[in-house]
């Protein structure tokens, strides 16, 4: 018998959608359970927050930018937009007040007044500019803690486990020691964020490896817009470790400047106020400027261009936690020295479709909150906001359903498939082989696609699991932190998230925002403002297509060339 | 302008050391030896991902955002604790786990004890009054005193290297706990007894004041001078601990004396004892002890102007006990 914890609310993911569901469904007065796979408030991608946005209404000018700002530049409009508004009010009226109350510290000028960086939409910081995640994850972290809530850290879990109608709870592998074990629960709050380590070079952390939409696809849950993949283009190239810092391409505390990006001949390309001043994390056009250049060979995706603040008093650049510090550990001069840039796999707009007055999935009993759900790109603000919303909506559901029973077969099933990949055998395939094998077939995807390049993916990734999976083996049997076990439980989320990543981007007939076909190179807003939508049931792939409606604003153009938008 | 190139200092290759232990089967620990190519500003945790990724060795070793946020990383190198993911490879480097903590596996280090001892020392904001609301009243001025303090990531390099934690049973809570309670007994918004906290659950004043962990913290915090020693100014007036006591008695004796008489100091601190007799007996003949001095009335010249200081600074060191 394997052990069976009981639960009204089982949380999965520790960043900041996770963590706010846990003490939200907790002031509800539900018995809540948090299972994170790293470790709670330091693995997940909320630790890289920098800017957090603050929701300016006090005009109609400045409500009107900031709905804009999301819907226009940060979602291209793929967002529900009534969800924006409700998202903007929480995060004006209580994110900042909520963190506070715990402690953090809200950056002051001289005056005692928050200090916002300046720019069409204001974002406060923490501390100083690239340092707000770890403080605010950390404050998060310590409350959980303080209130006694259960927390499984360095635990993966690894299926949904349902009674044939609804979500009645998760098989879990503490990989620390070993042990193996499932948690009854009322209802999921699935939280496992938008970035994944799913290509070569990737701003993901080490353990995300997309679970979330792997075990969410496996129970028939649907996933829309999985294709919409944001690529940062001012990431560090060397060393290889790095590749997860951001140059950030958006003002500097205090001044309207920012990083700029240069080819190969020395010429810049890119600058925020220059090439997009309506957006102020201009990502898409960033990439979009990038593709010009790699397109006539002044750049490439992997280096061959540089970005840096030489053209900034170098003074300036210490209001951020990191990026001076970054080139003098490099033994270079920020005042007068620029770093060789390549590209990364970053965020995914998409994910599981939900409805946002409730963050419920079409599975009874499973939510979603944060950057996992396809209704919103993500940031630590907004999936707080999530967290909320479905770690309320999970209480209420939970205190008043019947109490969850999980059926010891079906754990068992699952103990078996992940122990069978415990064993060695001398000609097997090692499991971090086949993860890099795959984060290949991604990168060799890339920015630019088309329909060739795309069915070429997906024949890959199915060889991949054809050819690798059956014969993964590992260097040893241990049960205790085995690097390879985890892989090799990792290597089975990456596939069926790339698979359904693929055969999203071969239905979406049309480019917008990050997402990019060189064979229909223009945004159609008039057959393609919708969530695209994939699920798996049985085994058989299927699509449809859910319009998104458009309250509050439109786009002026029904169908633009790709590289004419400004979104 | 110029655009980042291969320093010529740079090797070719990287041979490294790893400790591999499995307490759940090894018998004892060994170490494995592998060359690694080098890679432009290889970091140390390139170093472990080529071991893992290339020659498939599955090795336990933790990291999580490769970029000084997480703290996970932390491992020692060549004797000396570096976060994996900052640090540049070396040509040589045997790695180990970090010290002072309980081994997973190989490079994997328990955090428990860690956290333990940080769910003790009460570690969220215990408000003095109820909490204002967005934006509360307060400046940069009222917390630039900590702003050093808040930089720290947690990566436990500090624990690691301290020599009070290394002694078994010290009770003593180490650098990385000492700045989580000293953010928040600096903090104007706080109003729980930070003092009593650092004195008798910390025990602050078993810090030796050696600076091991500012010289190893890779985000160079000045922990002795912004997080221990404001804990003991805090804490030293009021503390019951025989470190409390010992810094009263210091200050009090040179206060009067204009210098650090040891027996005085010993005798202040503890009273008389039979314990001090039998060490005083035993400290005489070797001439480890100055009876001439510590009971005769006698200030070194100077003296004066220490009294002074010890004024001008509104220095209290009366004993409450």
């Amino acid at each position: 018998m394997v052990d069976v914890l009981e639960t009204d609310v089982l949380v999965i993911g520790g960043g900041a959608a996770g963590t706010n569901a846990v003490l939200k469904a907790a002031d509800r007065g539900a018995r809540v359970a948090l299972v994170v796979k790293g470790l709670l408030g330091k693995s997940g991608c909320s630790i890289f927050a920098s800017h957090l946005p603050y929701h300016d209404t006090s005009t109609e000018q400045k409500s009107h930018d900031r709905l804009r700002y999301a819907v226009r530049y940060y979602n291209h409009y793929l967002a529900d937009q009534d969800y924006c508004i409700r998202m903007g009010a929480y995060m004006r009226n209580e994110f900042f007040a909520d963190l506070e109350r715990l402690g953090v510290y809200w950056r002051r000028d001289e005056h005692g007044r928050p200090e916002a960086i300046q720019s069409r939409t204001p974002a406060l910081v923490v501390h100083k500019q690239g340092a707000s995640g770890p403080i605010i994850m950390d404050k998060r972290r310590r409350e959980i803690f303080r209130r006694g809530i259960p927390v499984h850290e360095e635990c993966a879990v690894t299926s949904l486990l349902t009674d044939g109608e609804r979500v009645v709870g998760a098989t879990v592998l503490d990989y620390r020691r070993g042990r193996y074990f499932a948690i009854a629960a009322n209802c999921v709050v699935l939280a496992t964020g938008h970035s994944d380590y799913l290509a070569t070079r990737a701003t993901a952390t080490r353990e995300q490896s997309a679970d979330g939409v792997a075990m969410a696809l496996r129970v028939g849950v649907e996933l829309a817009n999985m294709e919409i993949q944001w690529w940062h283009a001012s990431d560090v190239l060397e060393p290889r470790a790095w590749m997860r810092y951001h140059l950030y391409p958006n003002p500097l505390m205090g001044t309207q400047e920012t990083s700029r990006l240069y080819n190969a001949n020395g010429e810049m390309f890119y600058e925020q106020k220059t090439h997009s001043p309506g957006a102020s994390a201009p990502y898409t056009e960033q990439m979009r400027r990038l593709a010009r250049e790699v397109i006539a060979g002044r750049a490439r995706w992997d280096g061959g261009y540089f970005s840096g603040y030489d053209h900034i008093p170098a003074e300036i650049t210490k209001t951020y936690q990191h990026q001076a510090k970054i080139w003098a550990k490099l033994g270079l001069d920020v005042g007068q020295d620029r770093i060789e840039c390549g590209i990364t796999w970053h965020m995914r707009q998409g994910g599981i479709n939900v409805d946002t007055v409730t963050m419920a999935t079409s599975l009874p009993g499973l939510h979603v909150a944060g950057g996992l759900g396809c209704h919103y790109l993500g940031g630590v603000g907004p999936v707080s906001y999530d967290g909320k919303v479905a770690g309320e909506a999970a209480a209420e559901t939970a205190l008043t359903a019947k109490r969850s029973v999980v059926s010891q077969q079906a754990v068992a099933a699952e103990e078996k498939r992940i122990f069978g990949f415990l064993r060695v055998e001398p000609d097997g395939v090692r499991p971090i082989q086949a993860k890099l094998r795959i984060r290949e077939i991604m990168w060799q995807l890339g920015y630019i696609k088309n329909e060739a390049k795309l069915q070429d993916a997906l024949a890959a990734i199915q060889a991949t699991r054809e050819e690798m999976v059956p014969r993964l083996s590992l260097s040893s049997t241990s049960r205790s932190w085995n690097t390879a076990w985890m892989d090799a439980l990792d290597v089975c989320s990456m596939l069926d998230a790339c698979e359904a990543t693929i055969r999203s981007a071969l239905n979406r007939k049309e480019s917008r925002g990050p997402f990019y076909r060189e064979d229909y190179p223009f945004v159609d807003n008039e057959n393609w403002m919708c969530r695209n939508i994939v699920s798996r049931v049985n085994g058989e792939w299927r699509s449809r297509i859910q319009p998104i409606p458009a309250p509050h604003m439109k786009p002026e153009k029904s169908r633009e060339p790709f590289f004419e938008a400004d979104y | 302008m110029s655009p980042s190139s291969k320093p010529t200092t740079e090797p070719d290759k990287v041979r490294v050391r790893l400790y591999r232990f499995d307490p759940a089967t090894d018998q004892a620990p060994r170490y494995e030896s592998y060359e690694v190519p080098y890679t432009p500003r290889m970091r140390i945790m390139d170093v472990l991902d080529h071991v893992h990724e290339t020659l498939a060795v599955d090795f336990g070793y933790r990291w999580l955002c490769g970029t000084k946020k997480c703290g996970t990383c932390a491992v020692n190198v060549n004797g000396t604790p570096k976060l994996a993911c900052w640090d540049a490879a070396e040509p040589e480097m045997t790695i180990e786990p970090l010290s002072n903590l309980p081994l997973v596996r190989d490079l994997v280090t328990s955090r428990d004890p860690f956290e333990a001892s940080l769910a003790s020392l009460s570690p969220m904001l215990v408000r003095k009054a109820e909490y204002a609301g967005f934006p509360e009243p307060l400046s940069a001025q009222d917390m630039a005193p900590t702003a050093h303090l808040r930089d720290c990531i947690q990566c436990l390099a500090c624990q690691s290297v301290c020599p009070v934690l290394r002694q078994p049973d010290s009770g003593f809570a180490g650098p990385a706990l000492l700045v989580a309670l000293s953010e928040l007994a600096q903090d104007p918004r706080d109003g729980a007894d930070r003092a009593r906290l650092a004195d008798e659950v910390a025990q602050v004043f078993k810090c030796v004041s050696c600076y091991e962990c500012e010289r190893v913290c890779p985000t160079e915090i000045p922990i002795v001078s912004e997080a221990i020693e404001p804990l003991k100014r805090l804490a030293h007036s009021a503390g019951r601990s025989a470190g409390a006591r010992r810094t009263r008695a210091f200050l009090d004796v040179v206060k009067a004396r204009g210098y650090a008489n040891a027996a005085l100091v010993a005798l202040k601190t503890n009273g008389f004892s039979l314990h001090g007799l039998r060490l005083a007996l035993r400290l005489l003949p070797r001439g480890k002890l100055n009876l001439a001095d510590a009971f005769l009335k006698r200030s070194p010249p100077g003296a004066a102007a220490i009294r002074k200081t010890y004024e001008s600074n509104g220095q209290s060191s009366e004993n409450p006990e």
